[in-house]
This record gives C-alpha cells, sequence and structure tokens, in this order.
C-alpha cells in the first residue's frame, strides 16, 4: 500500500509523478491506502503526543497490515515512531485505541521508497532497466535528517554516512560524491516561520555540495528538496556565491537513467532548470516538459 | 546555608527533572554534560540556549527558564542531539517535552511564531484530514501579517503546479474532530 503525504498532493507533484513512473515501468504494485489522512508531522509530536501517535495509527489501521511504502521523510520518520511506541507500551497501544477508536498494534511494515528500491526491487533488477545511464554526472545523495535519524527508529542506514541512495544511482551509472553534509539538516518545516534559519542551513548544504564537485543534488524528502530548489536564488543573491545545482528527487534520476523522460517524471516542476546539465551530459535533450497533476495522488 | 532549605530546593528540581523524564523518557539525569550534542546541533550557534545547556536546566530544576527559553523553539527537531549522545539521553524527546509543557504553562516566548503554526497546521488536518500547503501558508500570513515575504515566488509556484488552489480532503469530518478532542483529552499536555 502506498501512503503519499499531503505534500506528494502539493508542492512535491513531481516526486509522486516519478515514483509512481518507476513503480510503473519496475512492476510495482503501489495502490493508495484509502482516506489516509496526514501524520501531524511535526506539528503534532511538538504539541500533542497522542495526536502525533493516533494519526499515524488511523491511516495505518486502513493499510489492514499490508506493508506501507512512504516517500516523504517526515512521514516515514512518524509513521515509525509511532509504530515502536504503540508496539512496545501496551499502556500507550491502549490509549491510543481509545483515542482512535479502534486497536492498532503497531506491526504494519513501514519501507521508504529507497528501501523498496534497494533492497526489494535490487540493483541487479534495476541495472536490467537503465537505458541511458547518468554517465558522467556527479551527485551529491541528500538524505537530510528525518531518514536516517533516529537509527533506533528508522533503521535505514547508517545515520552518519548512508549509502543507499549513493548506490541506486551508481547503478544508474551516475558518479555518487563522498561528502560531508549526506545527513546535516536543511531546516525542514520552518521554511515557513524561520526562514533565517532554513537559509542558513541551506546554504551551507548547498555550498558544501560545490565545493565537493556535484553538477546536482539528490533528494528523498519534499522539505529537503523545496528548501535546496525553491531558497536557491534568494541564497545566491543573498551571498553572492553561485551554485546553479538542480535538486532532483532521487526517483526523478533513476527515471531518467530508465528512459521515461523529463514529462513523465515532471522535471519541469524543478525551480533550478536542470535542462542544460542534461543536456551537457548527453542524458537529455530538448526543453522541460511542463508539468501536469500527477496520475497517482491528484484527479 | 540551613539544611531545610536546601533540601527544598534539590526536591524541587528533582521534581520538575523527574516529571519531564516520566513525559519523555530521556534519560535525562544520565547527561554528563561533554556537549557533543551541542556540537553537533545546527541551530546551536544561534539558539538562546545550546542543547546541553537546556538539559542542565531541566537536571537542576529551573523549569521556568527552560519552558520560557527560545531554544524550545529554535530547535529544528533533526535528532542529531539524540543521535550522537554517548550517554543515550533522548534530548530531542526531552525538547518535545519541554515545547508541551511551555505551551500548557503560558510561558511559551512570545517571540516565535511556531506554535501558532503548529496550531494552523493541526487545526487544517483536525478539518480537512490532509495539510493544503496553500491554505497553511495563508492562513498563517494572515494570522502574523507576514504578507509579502515570498510571494514573490507564488505564480511561479502555481505555474509550476507546485501550489494547488484546493487540496484534497479525506475521511469523516466529525469522526476526526472527535478524534481530536479524545486525543486533547487524554494528553492533558494542552493544546
Amino acid at each position: 500500500m502506498f501512503y503519499p503525504g499531503c505534500s506528494l498532493e502539493g508542492t512535491a507533484g513531481d516526486y509522486c509523478k516519478s515514483t509512481m513512473a518507476l513503480a510503473g515501468a519496475l512492476g510495482i504494485d503501489l495502490p493508495e491506502i484509502p482516506d489516509w489522512i496526514c501524520c501531524g508531522a511535526t506539528a503534532a509530536h511538538q504539541s500533542d503526543e497522542m495526536l502525533a501517535l493516533a494519526l499515524p495509527a488511523k491511516s495505518l489501521l486502513a493499510a489492514k497490515g499490508k506493508p506501507v511504502a512512504v516517500c516523504c521523510a517526515a512521514c516515514f520518520s512518524r509513521l515509525k515512531a509511532a509504530n515502536e511506541r504503540i508496539a512496545s507500551d501496551p499502556a500507550v497501544r491502549k490509549k491510543v485505541a481509545k483515542v482512535v477508536g479502534a486497536d492498532y498494534d503497531g506491526q504494519t511494515p513501514i519501507a521508504h521508497m529507497l528501501e523498496i528500491l534497494a533492497a526489494d526491487v535490487g540493483p541487479a533488477e534495476i541495472a536490467k532497466h537503465v537505458v541511458q545511464p547518468l554517465t558522467g554526472l556527479k551527485v551529491a545523495c541528500y538524505y537530510g535528517c528525518l531518514l536516517t535519524r533516529p537509527p533506533e527508529i528508522t533503521q535505514l542506514d547508517d545515520a552518519e554516512n548512508p549509502m543507499l541512495m549513493d548506490r541506486l544511482l551508481q547503478t544508474a551509472g551516475a558518479e555518487a560524491l563522498d561528502w560531508p553534509h549526506k545527513t546535516e539538516c536543511c531546516g525542514g518545516s520552518y521554511s515557513i516561520t524561520d526562514v533565517g534559519t532554513v537559509k542558513m542551513l541551506t546554504h551551507q548544504v548547498l555550498a558544501m555540495a560545490r565545493q565537493a564537485g556535484a553538477d546536482c543534488v539528490a533528494t528523498a524528502c519534499p522539505l529537503c528538496q523545496i528548501n535546496l530548489d525553491l531558497r536557491q536564488a534568494d541564497i545566491e543573491a543573498e551571498t553572492g556565491e553561485q551554485f546553479d545545482l538542480p535538486v532532483f528527487y532521487f526517483t526523478q534520476l533513476l527515471g531518467l537513467a530508465m528512459g521515461l523522460g523529463a514529462k513523465a517524471l515532471g522535471l519541469g516542476a524543478l525551480v533550478v532548470d536542470p535542462g542544460k546539465l542534461l543536456a551537457d551530459r548527453k542524458i537529455i535533450s530538448g526543453p522541460m516538459a511542463s508539468p501536469a497533476p500527477c496520475g497517482g495522488c491528484a484527479e | 546555608m540551613s539544611k531545610p532549605k536546601a533540601e527544598s530546593l534539590t526536591d524541587r528540581a528533582a521534581d520538575f527533572a523527574a516529571r519531564v523524564e516520566k513525559l519523555s523518557d530521556a534519560k535525562i539525569n544520565a547527561c554528563l554534560q561533554c556537549a557533543k550534542c551541542t556540537s553537533g546541533c545546527p541551530v546551536a550557534a544561534k539558539a538562546d540556549l545550546k542543547p546541553h545547556e537546556l538539559l542542565r536546566l531541566v537536571q537542576l530544576g529551573m523549569a521556568d527558564e527552560a519552558l520560557s527559553s527560545r531554544a524550545i523553539w529554535q530547535c529544528v527537531s533533526c535528532q542529531t542531539c539524540a543521535t550522537r549522545c554517548p550517554q543515550g539521553v533522548s534530548i530531542a524527546a526531552m525538547t518535545d517535552v519541554l515545547r508541551r509543557l511551555s505551551r500548557a504553562s503560558g510561558k511559551a516566548a512570545a517571540d516565535t511564531n511556531v506554535p501558532l503554526f503548529n496550531d494552523i497546521f493541526l487545526n487544517s488536518v483536525r478539518k480537512r484530514g490532509r495539510m493544503h500547503e496553500m491554505g497553511l501558508m495563508a492562513a498563517y500570513k494572515l494570522r502574523t501579517m507576514d504578507l509579502f515575504s515570498d510571494m514573490a515566488k507564488l505564480p511561479m509556484m502555481l505555474r509550476k503546479g507546485k501550489l494547488r488552489l484546493f487540496g484534497k480532503r479525506a475521511g469523516d469530518k466529525a469522526a476526526r474532530k472527535a478524534m481530536f478532542d479524545r486525543a486533547r483529552a487524554a494528553g492533558g499536555q494542552g493544546k
């Protein structure tokens, strides 16, 4: 079952679109959880513990025990944190059941799309689908904070130097750079309440990617993507530094390698235009297609 | 220094630390003040308290100072502190509890908009089941009268399909509102 999360219906429509395109090409079935609701994100866990558990429990109950795939790092972290808390403490489970109105055992398996592609599908199968290797493309794989932290909850990969995304993009022929800011924070949802902090943190990530020799950044989280992409021009104007770093979702880069095309991958939604870079590397030619709503999440 | 006074001070400190401990499971008293959390904290340089200082306030029972700090709202919830703590102190979980206690006791710092944003966010989820980014931003801008920041980006974001004028809704509204009310009643930690 698929839990898109709210961002994939809005700012991260291209993440949803490229995920669906990949899933289609690789034969992964991703039916949406019926009537899923918001995980509560940072707002819930900062405000009300019961709500931070009840909101994920409500959606996970609707998955009826089937494994759940997630794209957003924040949703992934909240669903897994709720699972852990509910499964490990019978008193909490009982309280949540009272709030939700139904008992949830906290046992629904949750996997991020990175894990599904790297482990369930596997590099050998993905390699079979690569028709346009991303040769010569230097990618800084940016995981952000919530995919790997806290490690005992997310259990995704090494918390300080994750390699899941690096290996996937290597399979696609790209050069994944060794760089130190893989898991630094971009400021996340403070993009609205504390723009100064987000710009400061985003600037550090972009500057480090540039310094490491990156052509572009690959992300696996809607907040990482929008902060690095949307704030880039402002940061360039304020600091006088030039980054010119397209910020992709890793699903878009994999999709390009699989020949799925700019339109199907929603590349037109990217703020920093990747057209020139992709043409220079002979990965794609022609203008970026204008975006259209995602088939998976929008009518 | 009279003995009873010292005892009551110690008791008061122990009370607050124990309360935060009970609500967070954070292992408050295992902290040795090594400041590894602070070394990795992305906002330590600009926050009014560094993570290890905030933790020390809790150990010492200095509730007012901790609950009215700006640091608890400057923290971006990135979990680096808890991940790297050699003593296994869940600093991020402690900070969440401090935020909730701060709201519940009316001590939240006046110059932060994070609590307001959280309220608008959760209220939107309560009504719609899902967060609608454009509605959220509009509501926040109206409440803070911060009408013009980022407005220049709006046409581009609409053109690129990044914002939707009307978001989707999900589920049974009345049942969800009742669930929110039950959560609030069960939590007892303020909104």
